[in-house]
């Protein structure tokens, strides 16, 4: 409200009326996604794991977009960019929703931590004391504890593989969680930091705040990788303990990257339907948006072959597994669609200056973009059910729906009613008066 | 129009030339409102200058897009399609021509797989995006040019710094000098200059072109010297032009030496010495034989047991199996393969336990395994003489499994037999 008198951008840059039954809607319609799922995927034979993969899916997906988003604030500030000022909020909202997303990872948590022996030890022998073994808690329980999404947790699967075996001193339950802590509190922190100093300079407009963020960028790019690495290793590649392919984590960054530059031109177009923003991102970033999807789509056809092309050549047995599995069977197709639908195809419909430059043709490829990066990871995560591909059903939907509505609840929830755009930063002018040659 | 032509002072003999008008502008804003002056009349050969890129001047100039963006794509489709074409012709054809692909099957992958061939050419396709890129910048910016009619006004260099300027060369079909000049005042300039360059010299100066021809004529000396070498018989030999320490200074094998009377490089031992741990006295246990009998008994030295016989198992699967199986049947691997790709050369190995074997004294198996027979190689070097005794024993326990008896077969096992 304050700022209303020194607004550059001369037009409404927050949320206001739209918030709370944006955000009520969305968190109605998150909960019921996320209950459908359970109700689907809960009761079946094989003790919820396909309801499991799906949440991982679904999960690994818009974690991506956060994480995309927090290496986006970081780089503009490492890179000192003035074209993206008036995207940069959107994108802080966006890192910043880590509290959300650690808590939505519990349900992949939970399950691992229920498999450290000395808990497992102690619940199930309290349990047993104070409900008995036919009480629903104790059956959930475990039921929980023996799903087993990770095969490494299951400790008969561990003793019976030498391989596991070795890598048990990584590998266990224990040191997972405390992990998955210490990347969630890395994410929280550099998140927080940047849109506490971002919003700190809406008010005060104080240059030497850009500055700080500066100076930090590059250290929060160096944690950012180790974090996002050892995190895809941990969450995606673990679940074929015995695979292992060094740049897996730079394949899921490149992947999250995407995700987040689609997510950004969608709530763009989004914001600016209901009337806002009109004025501070016009036709130059999303320009800009383009160029840097187009190169993303590059990046990720040049890691995904790379990873590729060393295990095909090799010809290693232990390596090539994952790609057998992968290209066998209908996983074949998944494994061709993927290849068109997700470079090719993209490469060359995003290579024109002019499509980059009209909305609804961009619109159109970010959307398309995000299904193929969905597709993606679950083409990551779904093989390791079985052999067969299983076309996306209800489950998947429900846990898509559900996930995408309470994470898009804590976008809007974490947005409030700030100012979708640094009114106070020092290059803002430059960003507004931004024009691509 | 009433402002007359200023003449600079010091030139009046001289005659000179209109190379073109320049006009000063005193911001950015200015030199681009200017720019949309200009735009719509219809010249082609005009240019604005700042000391820094101005946003949007293309379009307040009206620039078309470029054509570049498709001689790229073109220059890339291109490469990479030749990049294909090349792998698949050196790889995976052998057409008799002059310059003949060579099929060579690596690990068991097929002649022409795709996987591989992507690095290639996409290098290729780099190379080619990237010379169409940079020959593309140049011929459409016509570069490189030697002269500008802006390098005879001396307030132009003031672009560097802080001067924005609108130049339009006489060579435009549609310059005139005086409604040009009338044009460019109306624009609201700072200062408007007519560029003159000199009637005489002022073009490229002579050293450059002999220059280049000097260079180019030089530098077709080397290849015609490697033509004239490689077309020409001579007596002489080859110039040896990478040494790669292929000449030294010390004698060969089987080369003579003036040292010695006998004029041997290669001296042979003293009569009588014998190298530490050469003294290989027990034919028995060395050779196999004793005389010129193969022997029949193992050596004494060499205990037969089940240990021997484990390690003779374990060394044959490593040494042997290869070429005649794990049982000896003459099948191993790559003899199954060697046959399979129908290898002119091939002989396959001999099954142990045929006949011919069966009755070779336990010494002549031996001296097989020592020194080879026919394409067998000779394993001395790689296997110690005992164990090669310890395969022998193998052996004939293979050999004895393939012709056993009902007796041979332990009391508790016979249920199983069928």
């Amino acid at each position: 409200m304050q700022t209303d008198t020194a607004n550059p951008t001369e037009e409404r840059t927050t949320l206001e009326r739209m918030m709370p039954w944006a955000l009520g809607a969305l968190l109605v319609v998150g909960l019921a996604g996320l209950g459908t799922a359970c109700g689907l995927g809960w009761d079946s034979d094989d003790g919820g794991k396909h309801l499991l993969h799906c949440y991982l899916v679904n999960y690994c997906f818009f974690l991506s977009i956060s994480l995309g988003a927090l290496f986006f604030v970081a780089l503009q500030h490492a890179t000192r960019a003035g074209w993206s000022v008036t995207l940069r909020r959107l994108a802080e909202v966006l890192a910043a929703n880590v509290p959300l997303l650690a808590l939505l990872f519990l349900p992949i948590l939970v399950p691992v931590l229920l498999n450290v022996p000395a808990l497992k030890q102690w619940l199930f022998s309290n349990l047993d004391q104070a409900v008995g073994p036919d009480h629903w808690l104790y059956v959930a329980c475990d039921r929980l504890a023996n799903v087993h999404l990770f095969p490494w947790t299951d400790s008969e699967v561990v003793a019976g593989d030498e391989l596991l075996r070795h890598k048990a001193p990584y590998l266990n339950p224990a040191f997972f969680a405390i992990r998955a802590v210490f990347y969630f509190a890395v994410w929280w922190l550099l998140a927080r930091f940047f849109l506490r100093r971002s919003l700190a300079q809406d008010l005060s407009g104080d240059p030497h705040l850009t500055v700080r963020m500066e100076r930090l960028s590059p250290v929060a790019l160096l944690l950012f990788a180790v974090t996002v690495t050892f995190a895809s290793f941990d969450w995606l590649m673990s679940l074929e303990p015995a695979w292992f392919s060094t740049i897996f984590g730079v394949y899921y960054f490149s992947g999250a990257a995407i995700g987040f530059l689609a997510t950004i031109i969608l709530l763009a177009m989004l914001l600016q339907a209901t009337g806002r923003l009109n004025r501070s991102i016009t036709v130059e970033h999303y320009h800009d948006l383009g160029k840097l999807l187009f190169g993303f789509v590059v990046f990720w056809g040049y890691i995904a072959f790379s990873q590729y092309m060393l295990i095909w050549y090799a010809n290693i047995p232990e390596e090539t597994t994952w790609f057998l599995a992968r290209q066998s069977g209908s996983w074949k197709w998944v494994s061709v669609i993927l290849l068109f639908g997700h470079l090719l195809i993209p490469f060359f419909g995003l290579l024109s200056r002019g499509v980059k430059r009209r909305k609804i043709l961009l619109g159109s490829w970010a959307l398309w973009m995000l299904a193929a990066h969905w597709l993606d990871l679950y083409w990551l995560v779904m093989p390791s059910l079985g052999a067969e591909a299983v076309p996306p059903g209800p489950i998947d939907l429900a846990c898509f729906v559900g996930l995408g509505g309470v994470y898009l609840a804590g976008v809007v929830w974490t947005a409030g009613n700030r100012s979708l755009v640094p009114l106070a930063d020092p290059r803002l002018r430059e960003s507004l008066a931004f024009e691509n040659t | 129009m009433t402002s007359e032509p200023t003449t600079p002072p010091n030139n009046t003999a001289a005659p000179q030339r209109v190379a073109g008008i320049l006009a000063e502008f005193d911001s950015a804003d200015a030199l681009k409102a200017a720019a949309a002056g200009i735009r719509d009349e219809g010249f082609t050969r005009w240019d604005v200058h700042s000391p820094f890129p101005v946003h949007g001047i293309e379009r307040a100039m009206g620039m078309r897009p470029t054509v570049l963006p498709w001689l790229v794509l073109g220059a890339g489709t291109t490469g990479g399609l030749l990049a294909l074409l090349m792998q698949w012709y050196l790889n995976a054809t052998s057409y008799p021509l002059p310059l003949r692909g060579y099929p060579h099957i690596i690990s068991g992958k097929p002649l022409f797989s795709l996987p591989a061939n992507i690095p290639v050419t996409f290098e290729v396709i780099v190379l080619f995006s990237a010379l169409a890129a940079f020959g593309g910048a140049l011929v459409l910016n016509r570069l490189p040019q030697f002269s500008h009619p802006t390098f005879f006004a001396d307030r132009f260099q003031r672009v560097t710094t802080d001067g924005f300027f609108i130049s339009i060369e006489a060579a435009d079909p549609k310059f005139d000098e005086a409604t040009t000049r009338a044009l460019l005042e109306s624009l609201e300039p700072t200062a408007v200059e007519v560029c003159r360059r000199p009637a005489e010299g002022g073009g490229l100066p002579k050293s450059i072109p002999w220059g280049l021809a000097v260079f180019v004529s030089l530098a077709l000396l080397p290849p015609l010297l490697i033509a004239w070498y490689r077309a020409a018989p001579k007596r002489s030999p080859r110039i040896h032009i990478i040494q790669d320490m292929d000449f030294q200074p010390k004698y060969q094998t089987q080369a003579a030496s003036p040292l010695f009377a006998d004029r041997r490089t290669m001296r042979s031992a003293v009569p009588g010495t014998v190298a530490e741990g050469g003294l290989e006295e027990d034919d028995h246990f060395f050779r196999g034989k004793v005389g010129q009998q193969w022997v029949e008994t193992f050596p004494g030295r060499v205990a037969v047991s089940e240990t021997l016989m484990q390690r003779g198992r374990e060394r044959f699967d490593v040494y042997c199996a290869p070429c005649h199986g794990l049982s000896g049947d003459g099948r191993g691997m790559i003899s199954v393969r060697a046959l399979k790709r129908e290898e002119p050369l091939w002989v396959p190995p001999a099954a142990l336990a045929k006949d011919s074997v069966r009755q070779q004294p336990v010494g002549q198996i031996f001296n097989t395994i020592t020194h080879g027979v026919g394409t067998m190689p000779a394993y001395a070097p790689q296997i110690p003489t005992e164990d090669r005794w310890a395969i022998v024993l193998y052996v004939l326990a293979l050999q004895r499994s393939r012709h056993a008896e009902l007796d041979d077969v332990p009391e508790d096992i016979r249920p199983q037999l069928r």
